[in-house]
């Protein structure tokens, strides 16, 4: 999953529909993120290229929405709803995930193991 | 003070109406008997950084501290230690009629706590030169140590907290002294710091003492910083050292590349030594000369912002040599920085301070932008106050937001 700035990206993706779960007056997904075109992207613990921008799960609350839905720590989010999360900055993908109307957020997201089952298949 | 394991749980004492805070605090029926006199309460009020007045209450053995009987002893707090004078924060009073308004929270430290903080009190006071920014700690575990309790004010203070956070991962405590908005802004605008800002650059920035020594002869009465020890030289030659300093620490920390690196060097500088006060006195000096420009452009009938208006319209501060001898000389020893004096800050600096502040939360003057209108290219720096008076600042490294 290599990262190269202007060049179309390639990815195995896992599609996650998750569920917002309504506390109070808030929505909430039960996840982290990290990362953003505005953030250093040197401390990512997740990326596999660490000029890697992009929106990373850096946390997923036990049992929660997200959890549910399948979504992992160190999951890369390409894309929220149809919306692209390659290129955000954080404060944008942190907008795109929480829309007040929005009860199901439907995420593309894709992670290492991902592109590594494919390979192995692939080579079997 | 010894703990009856088979307590701990608290299943048993769960029966009266206790808030879950309670679950933390091992002070049971009976064993606390022995902590009269000495236990601190903190009350539901926040543990502020400078000293305070804390309240303790006579804990009887019927499990709820009983407010009629206070106890007042004046704590030390191991920042305030570092200080020669006793800063006593405005907001004491309100922390007075707060712990009167709640009877069921439990305020007591549990022995770990206590322990804790012993320690801290006797590393504090073997080290003299401790960093005037204190290392990060998480927002949301920050606000729930200092505002526990379920006052309208904690409640606001937690909700003020959350808001922060959504933006900014981790706080840092900064020492409470009058100098504390100097210390934060600057702090903040050092760490970001990637250029010298435009004023900085010009030729004849360190020129500025004379010019205006030579113009305005009242500027002779700025009050110098004191140092002990060392002769005062002539005013002009003072303060040109100190902008000479303010110039050399910004380039030097601009240049670095790496944002941990700038953060170290940041966190160097900011070590309650000569040199970080230095810095503050060329700031007040900048102020002091934005002021009279400010001043002049309007008596020249040129358009001046609105602070500026205000800034003048004080009883104290008709004119920038009032202003200088009745508030810029007294910022760091008796006072702080006023509202409308952040304003000048920031157009000194041409910096835009953005203040979250806690106490107006849900008003349209929760966060707060100095000056109001910014102007387009002038960097942000982002303050948290509780009070206006006291200021800590916000800081991102986690790059973390909860959703």
């Amino acid at each position: 999953m290599a990262f190269v700035p202007g060049q179309p990206v390639t990815a195995i993706v896992q599609r996650i529909e998750i569920h917002k779960l309504r506390q109070g007056d808030n929505l909430i997904l039960g996840f982290s993120i990290g990362g953003g075109i505005d953030q250093d992207p040197t401390q990512n613990p997740f990326s596999e290229d660490k000029t890697d921008k992009g929106i990373y799960v850096t946390r997923v609350t036990e049992g929660g929405p997200a959890e549910v839905a399948g979504l992992q720590i160190g999951d890369k989010i390409m894309q929220v709803n149809g919306w692209d999360m390659t290129m955000v900055t954080h404060d944008q993908a942190r907008k795109r995930l929480t829309k007040r109307n929005e009860e199901v957020v439907r995420l593309l997201v894709t992670r290492q193991s991902l592109q590594k089952a494919v390979q192995q298949s692939m080579m079997s | 003070m010894t703990e009856p394991p088979s307590l701990s749980a608290g299943a048993e004492e769960e029966k009266e109406s206790v808030p879950t805070q309670l679950m933390k605090h091992k002070n049971e029926v009976g064993v606390a008997s022995e902590e009269l006199g000495s236990t601190n309460a903190a009350a539901d009020q926040k543990e502020q950084t400078t000293s305070e007045i804390r309240q303790g209450c006579v804990y009887r053995s019927s499990g709820r501290p009983e407010n009629t009987d206070i106890i007042k002893s004046v704590v030390m707090d191991q920042e305030a230690s570092r200080n020669c004078e006793l800063y006593v924060p405005m907001s004491s009073n309100r922390s007075a009629m707060e712990s009167s308004e709640e009877s069921e929270e439990d305020m007591y430290r549990d022995e770990e706590e206590i322990q804790r903080e012993k320690i801290l009190l006797c590393e504090a006071n073997s080290s003299e030169h401790k960093p005037s920014v204190s290392p990060e700690m998480d927002i949301m575990e920050y606000c729930a140590k200092e505002w526990r309790g379920n006052t309208p004010v904690a409640k606001r203070m937690r909700k003020g907290y959350e808001a922060v956070a959504q933006k900014f991962a981790s706080i840092r405590r900064i020492r409470g002294d009058n100098y504390c908005a100097f210390r934060a802004t600057l702090f903040q605008a050092l760490s970001q710091a990637t250029q010298l800002p435009r004023w900085l650059q010009s030729e004849d920035f360190t020129m500025l003492p004379e010019n205006l020594l030579s113009k305005y002869d009242w500027i002779k009465q700025w009050q110098l910083k004191q140092k002990p020890g060392k002769k005062m030289g002539e005013i002009s030659d003072e303060i040109k050292e100190y902008l000479i300093l303010l110039r050399k620490k910004w380039k030097n920390i601009s240049e670095i590349k790496s944002p941990t690196e700038k953060q170290e060097a940041c966190d160097k500088l900011f070590k309650n030594e000569d040199e970080e006060y230095s810095l503050y006195e060329a700031l007040k000096f900048l102020m002091l000369n934005t002021a009279i420009e400010l001043y002049n452009a309007d008596k020249n009938g040129r358009r001046v912002p609105v602070f500026s208006w205000l800034l003048f319209a004080r009883d104290t501060s008709s004119n920038p040599c009032q202003l200088m001898q009745n508030h810029l000389n007294h910022i760091g020893h008796s006072g702080g920085l006023e509202q409308v004096e952040m304003f000048l800050l920031a157009y000194a600096l041409q910096y835009t301070i953005q203040v979250y502040r806690l106490y107006k939360y849900s008003t349209d003057e929760f966060i707060t932008l100095y000056p109001n209108d910014p102007e387009e290219d002038w960097p942000v720096v982002t303050l948290i106050t509780e009070d206006d008076r006291h200021y800590n600042i916000p800081v991102r490294m986690c790059q973390e937001t909860m959703l």
